[in-house]
């Protein structure tokens, strides 16, 4: 399939060529599966079979795209493609910046994240999973929800100026189990990702969700008064203030654009929390990473923050040239963002509970619904979820409504930090708008973080 | 081919499918066009097509989609392959509610189509624009036009045949700037339904230089502003605001599919139950509230839904009390079913899928508020003794369950004993829906009501980016928490 794919850029390319046409090509091809449950039934069970042809076409300063759904029997449409976009450009107005043509260097393939007895997994082992997964869990009243979503991903690159292409295969999965209470409305949740059939783990979620739903089926849960706790953000909530930061914090364009709480100035200054350490890895296939980026530059560990000192913004090749950075290997769909363990020993939820503590601790596993209030400051708001618990000074547990948080992640991540685990686990932040794009950070199981306020307490679910 | 989807339509039913439908799109394009300082960033088009199928076993759906319709046959028996693996767990079989087959048809009014239209003309279209918007204090302007056009062929297995054309037209600007103390405020415009058809026509150059000029101004009032006090106060939320309001309080509340708890393992539920309808004083008796897909010329209007059932205007909420819901086929059976009482006559035509390739769920269509009887803009300010007047959605977060909110708008102007005082900036409000919805004290009257376009609505997995409209007049709300 590889050669057939390339054949057909190969192909395209030599069309474009023939034609004085200035263009790249930019192949994605998807075979996703998802099953989805509700009530504890296969709600839905689809599979999506897409090839996608983004050709952009360049004249000095002019850019223009054109992107078609196709089948790569369909040759003839794509160059139809091509003679589409070299129409377009020549209308396109110039740009006031020279954008950058990718010249690939070499041919460049990249496999490694490819594991074809994931990219095949059968309907009926989806299934099995998820039956593992909540055995004797659910009840009348107590209703299975989640995804098991799967599938490989395809991208393969060439431009007109020259012969080489760009390769990548990966295989995914992203599954997501809740169990939620259909009267009383609590829910609780477990997760996984992985990029190979062995990382698939069952077992574990069971045992997570064992563990959370014997807390909520026993305790009445308690509106918890507004103020300051001591927080201990789960992955998910970790991961999703990390991801935002990719908008508002170390994007070199979103920061010429005001739309980042760090200036320039600060590059070299302590911004966070010295036990801040994160890193863009490419090596961390279970961030399904690319090697190296739409434009052909190899990706290396690419630090970002160092014992919470700001070390550089990340630049996409586009950003690069309107604002005369240097391109950092960041022209990409998504960055191996990976923060760094701390040092505390602790790795379940159980081990966290059984902590000695001195002040109440209020764990969010997860933050639903986040936005930014105040780019500017990095001021995000966003409500708690999935199994949120109140862990009192005197060793009991409170299981709490939702609470809703808006705090800068300045202070979220800055020195308030009490500690991070040492222990860090995957945490899927695949999205499925558009293209199927596998995406995941490498976050510490748990972060504490003190004196964050509780802008409002939920008095029912 | 619809020779041929009806033929492998029938298969299916032989072969133990007990409803089967084929969404054949032969052709779906969009143009994108966004300039940013100057810089026409994207000059895009997009072009697809394929075949998406429905198809239901003992119960349960199966569905598969592609672009490669060569081997049609084989797409068919993977969505019945599917269904037969759903139906190893089913806990409530779906049942559809009847429905009159239709052969029918649909075409967006439009008069000039915007695909017909040249690009050098749209893009002279926008440097004009960048030009008007290129003016002291600015430091990022952007302005954008979005089209969409597609093709759509339904037919199901109960003799529905529907060929939609749909075209869609999302014009906007945006001005950024930055205060004395380094944050960045913005202002936009996009317009609201304007005539009777929505082709290129609407994309009205004197509109768009007026509204140019007006949040250029307004954005630099708001650049020099105090911020938002921290108080309560009534708030005055005008339709650039109030239209995301309703959408995401309202709407998204009154899914039914979310009420029945199907998007419980991502977007969240809704706390309203099935014991809800008949009797919950959602709001004040000021507030009404309706689905109607047959208000003419918006995105929340298509004719019929993928579902294959006729545009409805259904009521919500009458005078405060909840007596509806967003629904299709499927989920009016299952509530009528699952709480012993006819709730639901029928399907609300509310079923749509975004593209080929996803499967149908309910989708908001025109979401409006009644105009109400308080008068102009001026008479609900005039009757206003301490408030804050609210536009522009600049960042929502809701409650999982649609239960709590918090929304930051572009400006904000602070209203004093019946006058407009000052503009704030960074102004925010939030509230719990319910109790928000009863604080409802004035809604303005026709003059002040408009349609609002939303062309990114996200819902379901894989996620769906919908187009809707959203008819809504000047609300006020009292006891507000603002400025947090």
């Amino acid at each position: 399939m590889k050669d057939q794919i390339l054949q057909a850029l190969r192909d395209l390319r030599d069309y474009a060529l023939k034609k004085n046409i200035e263009a790249t090509f930019f192949y994605h091809e998807e075979d996703s599966y998802l099953m989805r449950f509700a009530n504890s039934a296969i709600s839905l069970n689809t599979n999506e079979h897409l090839i996608r042809l983004e050709i952009t076409a360049y004249d000095d300063r002019r850019r223009a795209s054109y992107e078609l759904i196709t089948d790569l029997k369909n040759l003839d449409e794509m160059k139809q493609g091509v003679d589409i976009t070299a129409e377009m450009v020549k209308h396109a107005m110039p740009l006031s910046y020279q954008p950058t043509v990718p010249t690939f260097k070499d041919s460049f393939v990249d496999e490694n994240g490819f594991d074809s007895s994931l990219a095949s997994l059968s309907n009926e082992e989806r299934l099995e999973y998820f039956n593992k997964a909540v055995a004797g869990l659910e009840t009348d009243d107590i209703k299975l929800s989640g995804i098991f979503s799967c599938g490989a991903n395809t991208i393969a690159q060439i431009n007109t100026r020259s012969e080489h292409t760009q390769y990548f295969k990966t295989s995914d999965a992203q599954i997501s189990i809740v169990l939620s209470h259909s009267t009383l409305k609590w829910e609780v949740i477990a997760e996984q990702s992985a990029q190979k059939k062995s990382g698939l783990n069952p077992t574990a979620l069971h045992r997570d969700l064992s563990y959370l739903m014997e807390r909520y089926q026993n305790d009445a849960p308690q509106q918890i008064p507004l103020g300051k706790y001591d927080i201990v953000f789960g992955p998910a909530a970790s991961g999703d203030l990390l991801s935002i930061m990719n908008w508002i914090g170390f994007s070199g364009g979103s920061m010429k654009r005001g739309f980042s709480f760090i200036s320039e100035e600060q590059v070299g200054t302590k911004v966070f929390s010295d036990k801040f350490n994160l890193t863009d890895d490419p090596t961390c296939l279970d961030t399904f990473p690319f090697q190296r980026d739409l434009m052909g530059m190899p990706r290396n560990s690419y630090t970002i923050f160092e014992n919470g000192v700001f070390k550089c913004f990340t630049w996409s090749q586009d950003d690069a040239d309107e604002y005369g950075a240097q391109p950092t290997g960041h022209t990409v769909m998504h960055k191996s963002l990976v923060l760094s363990g701390g040092d505390t020993e602790v790795t379940t939820l159980e081990e966290l509970v059984a902590m000695p503590r001195e002040n109440d601790i209020l764990y969010i596993p997860f933050l639903h619904y986040m936005n930014l209030v105040n780019p500017s400051k990095g001021l995000v708001t966003a409500s708690s979820r999935f199994g949120a618990l109140l862990l009192k000074k005197d060793g009991s547990v409170v299981v709490p409504y939702n609470v809703r948080v808006t705090q800068s992640v300045l202070d979220i991540f800055g020195d308030k930090v009490a500690w991070m685990s040492k222990s860090q686990t995957i945490n899927n932040t695949s999205q499925s708008y558009g293209a199927r794009n596998p995406t995941a950070l490498i976050v510490p199981i748990f972060i504490q973080v003190n004196d964050l306020e509780i802008s409002h307490s939920n008095s029912s679910y | 081919m619809r020779k041929k989807l009806q033929e492998q339509i029938e298969r299916l039913k032989k072969a133990g499918a007990t409803y089967v439908d084929a969404r054949w799109y032969p052709v779906e394009e969009s143009n994108y066009l966004m300039m940013w300082n100057g810089n026409l960033k994207n000059a895009t088009s997009s072009r697809e097509s394929g075949v998406g199928i429905r198809a239901l076993y003992k119960g349960a759906w199966g569905f598969s989609a592609s672009s490669d319709v060569s081997n049609i046959g084989a797409l068919f028996n993977k969505a019945f392959d599917n269904a037969r693996v759903a139906a190893q767990r089913v806990t409530f079989p779906v049942r559809l509610a009847e429905k009159e087959a239709v052969q029918g048809s649909f075409s967006s009014p439009n008069r000039i189509d915007p695909f017909a239209v040249s690009l050098s003309d749209k893009i002279s279209f926008l440097k004009d624009l960048d030009e008007k918007l290129n003016k002291p204090g600015v430091t990022q302007r952007v302005s954008e036009l979005i089209f969409m056009r597609k093709q759509i062929v339904y037919i199901d297995s109960e003799g529905s045949e529907i060929e939609k054309k749909i075209i869609e037209v999302f014009p906007s600007i945006q001005v950024m700037g930055v205060d004395s103390q380094g944050e960045s405020h913005s202002r936009k415009f996009s317009p609201a339904l304007m005539g009777e058809t929505r082709g290129w026509e609407t994309v009205n150059q004197q509109l768009f230089s007026e509204n140019a000029e007006r949040i250029v101004r307004e954005m630099n009032e708001v650049l020099v502003a105090d911020d938002c006090p921290k108080e309560d106060r009534s708030v005055i939320l005008l339709p650039g605001i109030m239209y995301l309001q309703t959408h995401e309080t309202i709407g998204h509340a009154l899914e039914l599919d979310r009420i029945l708890g199907y998007e419980l393992g991502f977007a969240g539920g809704s706390f309203v139950t099935l014991n809800d309808f008949g009797n919950l004083q959602y709001g004040s008796t000021k507030l009404t509230a309706r689905a109607d897909a047959t208000l003419p010329n918006s995105p929340g209007s298509f004719g019929y839904d993928d579902d294959g059932v006729p545009a409805q205007d259904n009521l919500l909420i009458d005078k405060g009390i909840l007596v509806g819901a967003i629904t299709g086929r499927q989920m009016v059976e299952e509530a009528n079913a699952r709480s012993h009482k006819q709730i639901f006559n029928g399907s609300g035509g509310a079923n749509r899928a975004t593209a080929f390739y996803r499967v149908p769920i309910e989708r908001m269509t025109n979401i409006n508020i009644d105009p109400g009887n308080d008068g102009s803009l001026e008479d609900i300010v005039k009757n206003t003794e301490k408030g804050i007047i609210l536009d522009g959605d600049k960042s929502w977060s809701i409650g999982s369950n649609r239960e709590q909110f918090h929304f930051a708008t572009d400006i904000g102007w602070l209203v004093e004993n019946g006058q407009i005082t000052r503009v704030v900036k960074n102004s925010t409000y939030k509230g719990e829906t319910v109790k928000f919805y009863n604080s409802l004290s004035a809604v303005g009257d026709q003059s002040t009501w408009e349609v609002r376009y939303v062309d990114n609505c996200g819902k379901g997995q894989p996620n769906q980016i919908m187009q809707l409209g959203h008819g809504i007049p000047v609300c006020r709300f009292d006891n507000v928490r603002i400025g947090e």
